[in-house]
């Protein structure tokens, strides 16, 4: 049998762009890791909020989903920075294990309020140009995934801006490093954790915005999905390294699809958590982990 | 410790009684026993091992899949099946354990959700062996002694003796030496091994119990429904659930799993009306409370105040 480029190429594509947007539900919840060493299990429920948000916002003000960021992105950071101050911060000195109870308590109280205020019916937003496709070759890219693509690439780029080259950055990449050192230097680590949560959750939020003319929101099931597959990203990478990150994403992408195809699609989560499990096992700091954190 | 035991009789006591107090609240009370049960089975590995497990749905989707497709495609009677599943299940644990106990705080729940979920999606692909996605129907079950198991009083009494057995063990745990070994592997796995603990075993053992019980509660449950949904019954909101119920009355103590079933099963009843399908919404309030200002639940923060003030009066006199 003929190896079949084309569609080789074409699920390659699809993987690789699907992976940018599961990159970027990974690089908050890291982010997060590795400045606050906090699991945060509410982080796929963000993602969900970003969905109803532009959802809501197309319902009632008829706005088109990637319009409706320039709304949920702010909303997510101020949102995640007030979470932040007033319920996380209390757990600083507690065990690990109490912020990854809080964080799962929290998806579930997120879940079950979207839950009653929506409906448990899946909703989307319908846009005019769901099914065009660019073509290049005999290889047809969406319009939608592309978008998808283009976004996460512009918000990595404006994160990797920030934290490397303004004093915010250097104030949070100084907290991740060394969190009294950065205290001695004078640099109000509480405050920077707030930030850091906050541009967590706007990230999470921008994925939601961005996967919903691709996706369904649901309530309740979808949360914990898109939870598990940031944490198979995060530790596909190393937990607490972002770039990792963006290659845990992108890597998780193309498994999913090419599993899906070649093999069954069936198991298509179960691709990316049999990983996962590889990797906690064999290589707990993660397939680029220079930064070792003994499990 | 003898007044835990009195408390365990009057309980079991009042318990064969209700039935015939409160008749017709028999499947709120089903629920409750179960949960009861789980909780207190997930608490010998979550609690007084301190491994948090959030993946032990699997072992009541093994015990449930075990009753459910051995009566309705083989015709075995649920007593053998429920001892299959009794060896099935720790074998599991063993295996699982052995697999992912090098793996510590943290990073062991996560691995624990994603073999769970692993469960789950076999459960559902695998039709020949599960039902596949549609589930398995329970039709007929013998009647041992002329008892009908469908009725909802003999399932009320299976739940009662499930609920009974999980916490008389862990009762007998609690003061034994394997009981004191986990206790010391949960503080510090180090110094256990210094005192010539060999943390791994331990854990393995608790997760093989733990396990073993809460596959028990699995089949008990799927004769209560009589219909069992991979979906449902391999669900990562089941495990969630059943590890509340025990972070939130008290993790690593004889009654705080059951409090912890009474308080979620009971304010879910009450507010079924108010909140419909949402009513995990209490769940998600309760452990946030819980975690924030009483990190030792509900029976925990009580328990250490009094022990404190014991030990601080003894040291007055």
């Amino acid at each position: 049998m003929m190896f079949d480029y084309v569609s080789f190429l074409q699920n390659l594509s699809n993987g690789v762009l699907i992976g940018g947007v599961y990159a970027l539900i990974g690089v908050g919840l890291t982010l997060v890791f590795g400045v606050m060493k906090l699991i945060n299990f509410a982080h796929g429920d963000f993602v969900i909020l970003g969905m109803y948000c532009a959802v809501l916002l197309n319902s009632l003000l008829g706005w088109d989903p990637y319009l409706s960021l320039l709304v949920a992105m702010p909303l997510g950071f101020m949102a995640g920075a007030l979470l932040q101050r007033l319920v996380l911060s209390r757990l600083m000195e507690a065990p690990p294990e109490s912020s990854l109870l809080v964080t799962l308590g929290l998806a579930l109280v997120i879940g079950n309020i979207l839950l009653l205020t929506f409906g448990a019916e899946p909703k989307s937003v319908n846009v005019s140009y769901a099914s065009s496709t660019v073509s290049l070759g005999d290889v047809s890219f969406s319009l939608i995934l592309l978008l998808a693509g283009l976004a996460t690439m512009v918000v990595i780029a404006g994160l990797y801006t920030v934290l490397n080259h303004t004093e915010l950055g250097r104030a949070i990449r100084a907290t991740a490093d060394n969190r009294l050192g950065a205290e001695l230097v004078g640099i109000n680590t509480r405050w920077i954790e707030a930030v850091v949560f906050g541009i967590g959750m706007a990230l999470a939020v921008t994925a939601g915005v961005v996967l919903i003319p691709l996706l369904f929101a649901t309530p309740t099931f979808s949360g914990a999905i898109f939870t598990l597959k940031a944490f198979v990203v995060t530790v596909l990478g190393g937990l607490g390294n972002i770039g990792a990150a963006i290659a845990g994403g992108l890597l998780l992408g193309v498994v999913e699809v090419m599993g899906a195809s070649y093999l069954t699609s069936d198991y298509r989560d179960a691709y990316g958590l049999l990983v996962f499990l590889l990797i906690l096992l064999l290589r707990p700091e993660g397939l680029f982990g220079k930064t070792v954190k003994r499990v | 410790m003898k007044k835990h035991y009195i408390i365990f009789a009057g309980l079991v006591l009042m318990g064969i009684f209700y039935p015939q107090m409160f008749p017709g609240y028999l499947s709120v009370a089903i629920t409750l026993l179960l949960y009861a049960g789980w909780a207190t089975a997930w608490d010998i590995l979550g609690g007084w091992a301190g491994q948090v497990s959030l993946g032990h749905a699997s072992f009541v989707g093994l015990g449930a899949y075990f009753v459910a497709v051995g009566t309705s495609h083989y015709e075995i009677a649920p007593w053998w099946t429920v001892l299959m599943v009794l060896f099935a299940a720790s074998l599991v644990a063993y295996l699982w354990g052995r697999l992912t106990f090098k793996l510590k705080g943290p990073y062991f729940t996560l691995s624990t959700i994603a073999i769970a979920e692993i469960f789950r999606l076999i459960a559902i692909n695998e039709g020949w062996l599960t039902g596949g996605a549609t589930g398995v129907f329970i039709m007929t079950l013998p009647e041992p002694f002329g008892l009908d198991l469908f009725s909802r009083q003999v399932n009320y009494y299976l739940a009662l003796a499930f609920a009974a057995i999980t916490v008389l063990v862990v009762m007998l745990i609690s003061r034994s030496k394997f009981g004191y070994q986990l206790r010391a592997v949960r503080e510090d796995e180090d110094s256990a091994m210094a005192s010539g603990i060999n943390p791994t075993t331990v854990k393995l053992k608790a997760f093989m119990l733990s396990g073993a019980l809460t596959a028990l509660g699995g089949g008990i449950y799927a004769i209560f429904l009589s219909f069992i949904e991979p979906h449902i019954i391999f669900y990562l909101l089941l495990s969630v659930q059943i590890a509340l119920t025990a972070i939130i009355g008290g993790r690593g103590t004889i009654w705080g799993p059951c409090i912890g079933a009474l308080l979620v099963v009971g304010s879910g009843e009450i507010f079924r009306t108010t909140f419909a399908e949402a009513n995990m919404l209490i769940y998600g309030l309760l452990i946030m409370v819980v975690v924030i200002f009483m990190p030792r639940g509900i029976v925990g923060e009580p328990a250490r105040y009094l022990i404190r003030r014991v030990y601080a009066k003894r040291a007055q006199s």
